[in-house]
C-alpha cells in the first residue's frame, strides 16, 4: 500500500521567480535521481505555486509570488523509518532549496538535524493535515519493487548495492 | 573518509572492543538519590574508593581482572538533572523508551515478548534508571568479589531492581548451538582486532558515526546531543535479554525440515545462513565442512555480477531471508541506501544453562547485552522493524546467471525466524530455487515465535567526559 506525501514549501516572500526557477532546474534532476535510488516512490513531482492567484497557477516569468513548491510523492512503507535514507539521497537538495523556504534555513544541513528536518517535513505534508489525511485512492497493492521485479526488461535493473569497495 | 582520531580513553570500552570474556553480570538500578549517585558516577569514572575504574576503548598492556561499564535511560538522565530540553536533542527512540507501546509495536515485542511481561522490574520502564554491567574473564570469586563493591558502593543512592547474569559457551556458542561473535562491523578509528579474533568482512567500514556521537555517520552527517559535554564519544544501546526456546528451535528443525524437503541441519543453516558450526553457506553451501579460517568466516558478499559462481542475487545457497542476510544485507540491493547505513555492534552472551537433549528441561536461557548504535532509531528500531519484521525490503534484481530464472524480491517471505513476531498464520521462510516469479522456491510456514523478549531497556553510553558532566551535576552550573 502506496502512502501520500504532499510537501508545501513556503518561500520567503521576495524571492524572485527567476532564482526559484534557476533553484528547480540545478536540483530537480537530482532529486528524482535520489527518489528513485530509494526505491520506494512510485511518483513524484515538483510544482511552483504562486499563492498571489486565485487557482495558484503561475504565469511563467510574470509571476509574482509569494510563491509555494509542491513536492508530491506516492510511496511505499513508513516515510519517517527510511528518513536517514531520505535524507542521504536528496539531503543536499534540500540544502539548496531550504534557505529560500520559510524556517528552513535553520535545518542546513538536514543531515546535523535530521529529527528537526523530519517534524518540519510532517508539519509542512499537506497530507497529514485534516481534512487531506484521508487515505490513498490506489489502483494497486503492489510496491515499486515488485511492480519492477514483474516487467519485462526488468533484467536491467542494477543487482548490487552501490556500496563502495564492496 | 580518513579514519578519525578517536580519544580511546574518553568511549566507554563496549562501544568499541570486544571484551572476549566468559562472564558477566548486569545490574538494573533505579536511582533512589540523586547526589550519591552522581558521587558514585564520579567514583567510578576515577576508580577510587577501591571500586574499579570505568573501562574505556584505550589499550591495555595487561588485560584488566574485570571491565565495567555504565549506561543510562532517558529516565536515568533526567532523574541526574539533566534537564528537559537537554534530552529533546536525543535520539527519538532513546526518549520514547523501550517499554513505550511505540517502540514495542516497532520492534515486535507483542504478546508474550510484550514489556509488560518483562522480567527483573524491566516491565516498568520509568523506574529503570541506570544499567550498570560487570564483565570478568572466567573466575566467579572475582565476579562475586566485583559485585559485592560495586553493591556497597551504589547502596544508598541506587536499588537494585535486578541483575541479570551471562556466561560463555564453549566455541563461542549461543544456546541455538550455533557459533556466534564473527560477524561485527569494522568501525573507522577504532582500535584494531587481534589478528587471532579478527573474522574481517568484504564491507566497507563504517564511519565512526555510526557508533560515537560527535563524527561524521554514513549519511553523512553528525549525530549529537546538548550538552555538549555529553555528546562526542557517547553512544546508544539497546539493552535486550531475549530467551530462546531450545527445544521448541530443535523440534521446529525436525518438523519443517521435511516441508523444505532438506535434512534438519540444512534448514538449520537456511534458517541463519550459517552452519551452527559458522562456516556461512554463502562459502560453504553443500554441507557444514570442516571450519573455515577465521579470516574467512565472514570475508563475502551476496551479489557479484561478474562471476556466476560467486553470486548469490537469488539466495540460491544462502536465503534472503536467513538471519545474517537480514541483519546485514552487505551488497545485497535494499531499499533506502545500503547496509553501511544501518549496523549495530552485538555485545550479548548466553544466560542461562546449556540445553541437554538427552535431559530436555524448562530452564529459562537466552542471550543477554547490548546492541550498539550512534542512532537507535536508524540502527536497532530500523534493524528489527524492517529488515526483521519485513519482506519488502529487498530491490528487484535479477541474478547474473540466465540459466537460472529469477528475482530476488520473489524470494523472501515472512520475518526472521530467530527475531520475527513469527505468527504461525504468516510465518514464512523461502528456501529459493531458479524460476521465474519464485516459481522454483519452496517454503516453510506456520511455525511460531522461537525468540522472546523477557526484557529490554533504551540507554545512553556517555563519554568519560560526560560522566564526569553527569558526576558534577547540582555541584557546578549546567551548560
Amino acid at each position: 500500500m502506496a502512502n501520500p506525501l504532499t510537501l508545501m514549501l513556503p518561500i520567503i516572500p521576495g524571492t524572485s521567480v527567476a532564482t526559484l526557477s534557476g533553484v528547480l532546474e540545478q536540483y530537480v534532476p537530482q532529486l528524482y535521481a535520489g527518489l528513485e535510488s530509494v526505491g520506494t516512490v512510485h511518483y513524484a513531482r515538483a510544482i511552483f505555486l504562486d499563492t498571489s492567484k486565485a487557482n495558484l497557477l503561475p504565469t511563467g516569468i510574470f509571476s509574482n509570488g509569494p510563491f509555494v513548491i509542491a513536492i508530491i510523492t506516492e510511496y511505499d512503507g513508513d516515510f519517517d523509518t527510511y528518513i536517514e535514507d531520505f535524507v542521504s539521497a536528496i539531503g543536499d537538495v534540500f540544502n539548496a532549496v531550504l534557505p529560500y523556504v520559510v524556517g528552513g534555513a535553520a535545518l542546513v544541513p538536514v543531515a546535523n538535524n535530521v529529527s528537526a528536518f523530519q517534524a518540519f517535513l510532517a508539519q509542512n505534508d499537506a497530507s497529514q493535515q485534516p481534512p487531506n489525511n484521508v487515505a490513498l485512492a490506489e489502483s494497486y497493492t503492489a510496491t515499486v519493487q515488485q511492480i519492477l521485479a514483474a516487467l519485462p526488461g526488468s533484467a536491467a535493473t542494477s543487482t548490487a548495492s552501490p556500496v563502495p569497495n564492496a | 573518509m580518513p579514519d578519525p582520531a578517536i580519544d580511546y580513553g574518553d568511549v566507554q570500552g563496549t562501544i568499541l572492543r570486544g571484551y572476549r570474556v566468559d562472564l558477566a553480570r548486569h545490574f538494573i538500578l533505579t536511582i533512589t538519590a540523586a547526589p550519591p549517585a552522581r558521587a558514585f558516577i564520579g567514583a567510578l569514572v576515577d576508580g577510587a574508593g577501591g571500586l574499579p575504574r570505568i573501562t574505556t576503548a584505550a589499550r591495555w598492556t595487561v588485560k584488566p581482572k574485570c571491565f565495567v561499564n555504565v549506561a543510562f535511560t532517558a529516565a536515568g538522565l533526567a532523574t541526574l538533572g539533566v534537564t528537559s530540553q537537554q534530552l529533546a536533542t536525543f535520539d527519538a527512540g532513546f526518549q520514547r523508551g523501550a517499554t513505550s507501546s511505540t517502540t514495542a509495536n516497532m520492534v515486535g515485542d507483542v504478546g508474550t515478548s510484550a514489556p509488560a511481561n518483562w522480567i527483573g522490574g524491566l516491565a516498568n520502564g520509568a523506574q529503570v534508571h541506570a544499567i550498570l554491567s560487570l564483565w570478568v574473564d572466567d573466575d566467579p570469586a572475582v565476579l562475586e568479589s566485583v559485585t559485592a563493591k560495586l553493591r556497597a558502593a551504589f547502596a544508598g543512592a541506587f536499588s537494585e531492581l535486578s541483575a541479570h547474569d551471562a556466561h560463555a559457551l564453549p566455541d563461542n556458542k549461543v544456546h541455538f548451538d550455533y557459533r556466534d561473535s564473527i560477524a561485527q562491523p569494522t568501525v573507522m578509528g577504532a582500535p584494531p582486532r587481534k589478528a587471532k579474533h579478527n573474522a574481517p568482512d568484504d564491507q566497507p567500514q563504517v564511519p565512526t558515526g555510526e557508533f560515537l556521537l560527535g563524527y561524521t555517520n554514513a549519511t553523512p552527517g553528525v549525530y549529537s546531543v546538548q550538552p555538549s559535554q555529553l555528546s562526542t564519544n557517547s553512544s546508544y544501546a539497546a539493552f535486550r535479554i531475549l530467551e530462546q526456546d531450545v527445544a521448541g528451535f530443535e523440534a521446529f528443525l525436525v518438523q519443517y525440515a521435511a516441508q523444505a524437503g532438506i535434512d534438519a541441519e540444512t534448514l538449520a543453516a537456511k534458517v541463519c545462513g550459517r552452519w551452527r558450526n559458522g562456516n556461512p553457506l554463502e562459502l560453504v553451501p553443500s554441507g557444514p565442512a570442516p571450519v573455515l579460517p577465521n579470516d574467512q568466516l565472514n570475508d563475502f558478499t551476496y551479489v557479484d555480477t561478474t562471476n556466476v559462481a560467486d553470486d548469490d542475487t537469488l539466495g540460491i545457497k544462502c536465503p534472503i531471508g536467513s538471519h545474517i542476510r537480514r541483519n546485514n544485507p552487505r551488497n545485497q540491493a535494499i531499499i533506502g541506501t545500503n547496509s553501511t547505513h544501518h549496523r549495530i555492534v552485538r555485545r550479548a552472551m548466553p544466560y542461562g544453562p546449556r540445553y541437554d537433549a538427552k535431559q530436555p528441561d524448562n530452564a529459562k536461557r537466552g542471550l543477554i547485552g547490548y546492541f550498539i548504535n550512534a542512532s537507535i532509531t536508524n540502527q536497532f528500531e530500523f534493524l528489527t522493524s524492517q529488515w526483521n519484521q519485513l519482506a519488502t525490503f529487498v530491490k528487484s534484481a535479477p541474478g547474473p546467471d540466465p540459466s537460472c530464472a529469477g528475482n530476488a524480491v520473489f524470494n523472501i517471505s515472512g520475518q526472521d525466524v530467530f527475531l520475527g513476531v513469527n505468527d504461525p498464520a504468516s510465518s514464512s521462510l523461502t528456501v529459493a530455487g531458479c524460476g521465474a516469479n519464485g516459481a522454483g522456491n519452496k517454503a516453510v510456514t506456520g511455525f511460531s515465535r522461537l525468540v522472546t523478549t523477557r526484557g529490554g531497556a533504551y540507554v545512553f553510553l556517555p563519554s568519560i567526559t560526560g560522566l564526569r558532566y553527569l558526576a558534577a551535576l547540582g555541584t557546578t552550573p549546567t551548560g
